[in-house]
């Protein structure tokens, strides 16, 4: 028996042609479909994404980033899809390849799909691994963004960074597999590419602009977060140029398989012109407007900034900040009801300060101000900075001014660490985080934005003792003695026994 | 036999394969004295060991055999081929470590018989994936997948290693010592592996055939 076959009208050239590239489309399509879902099983796909998801998920997790600033969360989200994007290359490549060690290219030439077209359907597969990447990379940055102390804002730029990293890798699979046909390429370039891009092997990498710019992923977020106005990264023209260079690998590969028509050319050339001009941009250094606005912002930062006053004290913070206030007026708070004397109602300003003139990846401590009573407090908060702040403000309470709280080697440095730790809860790890070393017990440096302060070992054990004995005894002693804990040169065994504690304070360092 | 042997086998060692991954290895090496290259002792200890990992994913391509199909009847064994690979290509592959040792400026060097012992395990594990590749596979090119493993496991473990065990320190790190005794028992267990599966099994061990008693 046999169907019939309904008549249909006959038809014209141009619409037979058109149907036959929709034909040719669609076998593209679906091939780049099931080359997807084969990519997307293979096993060192399926390690990279475990290994990435873990990576966000360890990454987010830490307590070191619960107040996450959204102007570097977004470049921390590049460097985990490279791992995807090397394996994107491995497998890619392999898939090409599939067709040669089986030896089944002979019977895949005489299919309707000719070389070209199945090159084009395996750069595509990479496709949706690019999205995979990028649905993590937006879980990785809404995680950032939701979490209650997130300030500041991202750049979409900056995010499509991971997912482009991906594409390029995969259509430089796709396409070393068709220039050098050899099982042993693709793991070479892997091997190449982890060492310049993860193991910063590329030359130039760690620069802040020029020939760096040529990597996938440029600098990592920095210690000290800036305000988003001072980035000047081309993180647009950077997004362009990963773009138009994976298009361009992309349709070079599908030009070297054979397919040479009028569109591949023209795309190549546009995909190229995308590449060059994205790549020229992005060299260009950092603009005019920007070195101003950081030598601004580094040196007159109260030109930029908003002040809130709370209580006594006045905070001044560049914009993106002004959501931390509270943050930082709960712990001048907490510093200042145990202070004694006239430093308990004292007027303070804390002012929020940026070194941006030596680049984004500067670590340099800030110059101490002199201004009488103004606490410099950083871009970064959580984890150590907590304490660290709490040292500053109970150091300008002691000491009058930052630049004296530098200085600082007698016993007053015992009020200071007393008044920075003991409203903490557990001030005794407090103590150990503040402290360079995260020592207990001997001299330590203990952290600071600005100049570092010291304590000697006699200090170290007296404030220990301070810290085991009762607090509102300890408290009372300190309201009561402050003018003599607070007078310049008391000497670290005359405050152990103003606050009665017996501990072996030794000779302090101006002695 | 084995001299009569030895030329045949020379002539059908993946030369390119080798070749290419010997030139990526020095390429690597070399990166190091790039203009714009901050020179660093920590970066060529990294660019030594990528080196040596491009040198072993070369060497994991050196069973392969595209006429294994005809060569498995042949009277000598393929264990005793497989040695006759592996001491004909040995030479050339000191040789070229030699010279990749040489390509790192002398002042950022790390000790060479460390480093030279992380390469010596990596090679060995390269070359026991293949044996191990060949053995449990009709396969006449077991290349690829054995590269491949040995290429996942060695930018894996950086990241995954725990502390206790680890394998990539640098020396200025206490663990340097312990990290290569670490390393002598892989080299130790690497060679086992590969030594162990030289032979050519006699029947399938997983697979049975008509002629076995059910």
């Amino acid at each position: 028996m046999t169907a019939l076959v309904p008549e249909t009208e006959p038809a014209t050239a141009p619409a037979a042609a058109r149907s036959a590239s929709r034909t040719t489309l669609a076998a593209v399509g679906a091939l780049a479909r099931f080359e997807a879902r084969r990519l997307l099983l293979r096993v060192p796909v399926l390690l990279a994404l475990a290994g990435y998801a873990a990576w966000i998920g360890w990454r987010t997790l830490q307590p070191w980033d619960d107040y996450p600033v959204l102007q570097d969360a977004d470049r921390a989200t590049q460097g985990g899809p490279l791992l995807v994007g090397l394996a994107a290359l491995l497998c890619a490549n392999h898939a090409v390849l599939r067709s040669r060690r089986r030896d089944t290219e002979r019977h895949l030439a005489v299919l309707v799909l000719p070389q070209g077209h199945r090159t084009a359907a395996h750069a595509l597969s990479v496709v949706p691994l690019a999205l995979l990447t990028a649905a993590g990379v937006a879980v990785q940055f809404t995680w950032e963004a939701l979490k209650p102390g997130a300030v500041g804002r991202g750049s979409v730029a900056e995010l499509l960074v991971g997912p482009l990293t991906v594409l390029l890798f995969g259509a430089i699979g796709v396409l070393l597999a068709r220039l050098a046909p050899s099982a042993v390429a693709a793991p070479l370039l892997v091997v190449l590419f982890f060492l310049m891009f993860v193991g910063a092997a590329f030359p130039f990498s760690g620069q802040e602009t020029g020939a760096a710019w040529f990597a996938p992923v440029v600098g990592g977020p920095g210690t000290h977060p800036l305000p988003s106005a001072l980035l000047g990264r081309p993180a647009g023209w950077h997004a362009l140029y990963l773009a138009g260079l994976a298009l361009t690998a992309a349709l070079l590969a599908v030009l070297v398989s054979g397919t040479r028509t009028r569109t591949v050319r023209a795309g190549l050339a546009a995909a190229l012109t995308l590449t060059v001009l994205g790549g020229v941009v992005q060299t260009g250094g950092v603009p005019q407007v920007t070195t101003a606005a950081r030598l601004r912002a580094s040196l007159t930062p109260e030109k930029d900034q908003t002040c809130v006053r709370q209580g006594t004290t006045a905070y001044c913070a560049f914009p993106e900040w002004t959501p931390r206030i509270g943050d930082w007026a709960r712990v001048v708070r907490r510093v200042q009801s145990l202070a004694g004397g006239p430093a308990h109602g004292q007027r303070l300003l804390v002012r929020q300060r940026v070194e941006a003139r030596y680049g984004l990846y500067d670590d340099a401590a800030l110059r101490p101000s002199t201004t009488p009573h103004q606490v410099t407090v950083g871009t970064s908060w959580g984890g150590n900075r907590v304490p660290e702040f709490s040292t500053a403000v109970a150091a300008v309470l002691v000491a009058g001014d930052e630049k004296t709280a530098g200085e600082l080697c007698d016993g007053r440095m015992v009020t200071v660490m007393w008044l920075s730790l003991a409203w903490q809860s557990d001030p005794e790890a407090q103590l150990r985080h503040v402290r360079v070393d995260d020592s207990l017990t001997g001299p330590a440096v203990v952290l600071s934005r600005t100049e570092p302060l010291t304590m000697t070992a006699g200090q170290t054990k007296v404030v220990r003792a301070l810290l085991h004995q009762p607090f509102y005894g300890v408290a009372a002693r300190v309201k009561a003695h402050w003018s003599e804990l607070t007078k310049p040169r008391i000497s670290t065994a005359r405050a152990a026994e103003l606050l009665g504690v017996r501990a072996g304070a030794g000779a302090d360092r101006c002695e | 036999m084995i001299p009569a042997l030895a030329v045949p086998v020379w002539r059908t060692l993946p030369w390119r394969t080798l070749g290419a991954a010997g030139a990526a290895g020095l390429l690597t090496a070399g990166l190091s004295r790039l203009p714009g290259t901050e020179p660093d002792s920590r970066l060529a200890l990294g660019l030594l060991r990528g080196a040596a990992l491009a040198g072993a994913l070369g060497l994991a391509f050196l069973l392969d055999d595209p006429a294994r199909d005809g060569t498995t009847t042949v009277p000598t064994g393929r264990a005793a081929r497989t040695a006759l690979r592996v001491a004909l290509v040995a030479p050339v592959a000191a040789l070229w470590w030699a010279a990749a040792l040489l390509l790192v400026p002398g002042a950022h060097r790390p000790p060479a018989g460390a480093v030279t012992l992380e390469a010596g395990t990596a090679c060995a594990l390269a070359l026991a994936a293949a044996t191990v590749a060949v053995r449990h596979s009709d396969d006449p090119r077991p290349g690829r997948p054995a590269a491949t493993a040995v290429l996942v496991t060695a930018l894996l473990a950086p990241l995954l290693l725990p502390s206790r065990w680890a394998l990539f320190t640098g020396p200025e790190d206490p663990r340097w010592a312990a990290a290569h005794d670490r390393w002598a028992w892989l080299l130790a267990g690497a060679v086992t592996v590969g030594v162990a599966s030289l032979g050519e099994p006699l029947g399938h061990p997983f697979r049975r055939t008509a002629d076995q008693p059910t």
